[in-house]
């Protein structure tokens, strides 16, 4: 329970950034770190239950929610990052800060392919490639270097790792 | 059920997956529909946004008007080097136009002469103030030789001294050693100019009656086989004449300004001129 209560905390906090602050900054990309991907790949790292894997859905359908699109497609991207990074360290060990970090920069990406894919298959997608695939290159790396904050914001609430033994 | 058990996060994936394109399919199919939850999270979120976006506005002035003091320094910055870097340029190109005015009226000079004549530049003058002598970069590598006449547009200069063979050595007509053999171009009274030591020069030899005024215009008489007939010397700027004496002196203002020669042309004695300069 606490667990929820912090990760939607920080949800939210980064929701709002997300959809005001960096917006408004006046940055000749538009540039916008989804600090939502970093809670969920940090779900996919330490919240090995049932409740990790709803967790990232919601915090995808919050994303679609808040972004006005196609609803489900930040749901299926999420879901699908929560997945890979599940499975991925269940063979790997990441544990340090770097590795963090390029695993955020991957989900980025993942997450990207995986919204674009969908995005194709229902036609909801009409955007050039080569701009977009520059802006989620761009995005990506922005995750990335926001993945050490708020893994030790989220190191500092102490929340212990969760897993559904199977 | 052991399967299910051990699966059950990745099996949740693939529903939650499968959910996802549910949706996305029912979204993409009746774009119309409103999403309740969409609502909700808009009305919980306004109130945050509203703050959230008013620290981001004010976080972008700062930020534009800092880029803007750092753009103006940068452009500051570049402009003075613009504007140094003309300067300069307006600086080479006055000095190129003076030099080029002084070599047209070198070559137009040249032109007067009928015989060999070279052009040549000032590299020197002496370190001696008591002797007016200027050093030339032409020598006898170039043909130059001792006697030579050296001239510009505006006169006489003096004449060759001394030449190594890539220099030479010029004694200009103010120094106590120079002699020319000149005449007053209105009245045609002879007399030598002759070097002082104050950088003018005095017309001596003059006879007692001879017509000279201030203000006449020496030439050079070609008499003294160095200088061609009819090259200006100067002016006479005083008449010195004693009660007693059969001569008398006149004090001429050299026609060149000789501290700020910096091209000459060397003329051999062989040469003429062409056409006597007007009165």
């Amino acid at each position: 329970m606490r667990a929820a209560a912090v990760i939607g905390l920080v949800a939210g906090f980064g929701m709002l950034l997300q959809t005001t602050l960096f917006h408004a900054l006046p940055l000749r990309l538009r540039l916008s770190p989804d600090v939502l991907l970093v809670l969920v790949v940090f779900l996919g790292l330490h919240r090995h239950t049932l409740g990790g894997v709803v967790g990232a859905f919601v915090l995808g359908y919050l994303q679609d929610a808040a972004s006005g699109g196609a609803v489900g497609l930040n749901a299926f991207g999420m879901v699908a990052v929560y997945a890979l990074v599940y499975l991925t360290c269940r063979r790997l060990w990441v544990d340090n800060v770097l590795s963090k970090v390029v695993l955020v920069f991957l989900a980025a990406w993942v997450k990207a392919i995986a919204v674009l894919t969908v995005s194709g298959l229902f036609g909801a997608f009409e955007g050039a490639w080569g701009p977009t695939l520059g802006a989620l290159l761009m995005n990506a790396a922005l995750a990335a270097l926001l993945a050490p904050p708020v893994f030790a914001l989220l190191a500092m609430a102490r929340l212990p790792d969760a897993r559904d033994e199977g | 059920m052991e399967y299910l058990r051990r699966n059950r996060i990745l099996l949740a994936s693939a529903g939650l997956l499968l959910c996802s394109l549910l949706l996305v399919s029912v979204s993409v199919r009746s774009p119309n529909a409103r999403d309740p939850v969409g609502r909700l999270l808009l009305d919980a979120l306004a109130p945050f946004q509203v703050v959230f976006g008013w620290i981001g506005r004010g976080t972008g002035r700062v930020w534009s008007g800092y880029m803007d003091v750092v753009d103006a320094r940068q452009q500051n910055e570049q402009l003075r080097a613009q504007v140094a870097a003309l300067n300069a340029q307006l600086l080479r190109s006055s000095e190129l136009e003076g030099e080029n005015q002084r070599l047209t009226a070198l070559l137009n000079l040249r032109g007067q002469i009928a015989g060999s004549a070279y052009g040549a530049r000032v590299i020197g003058r002496d370190a001696n103030p008591m002797a007016m002598m200027l050093t030339i970069d032409r020598g006898g590598r170039d043909g130059l030789r001792r006697g030579f006449a050296v001239v510009a547009p505006q006169g006489v200069v003096g004449q060759v001294a001394e030449s190594s063979y890539t220099a030479s050595r010029v004694v200009l007509l103010t120094d106590h050693n120079s002699g020319i053999d000149a005449i007053v171009q209105r009245s045609r009274a002879r007399g030598v100019v002759k070097g002082g030591t104050d950088g003018t020069c005095r017309m001596e030899y003059l006879t007692r009656d001879a017509d000279v005024q201030v203000g006449d215009r020496i030439l050079t008489s070609g008499l003294d086989g160095v200088f061609p007939k009819g090259l200006v010397v100067g002016e006479v700027v005083e008449v010195g004449r004693s009660n007693r004496g059969l001569l008398q002196a006149a004090t001429v203002q050299p026609s060149v300004e000789l501290e700020k020669l910096e091209e000459v042309l060397v003329v051999d004695p062989t040469a003429k001129l062409a056409n006597e300069p007007p009165a």
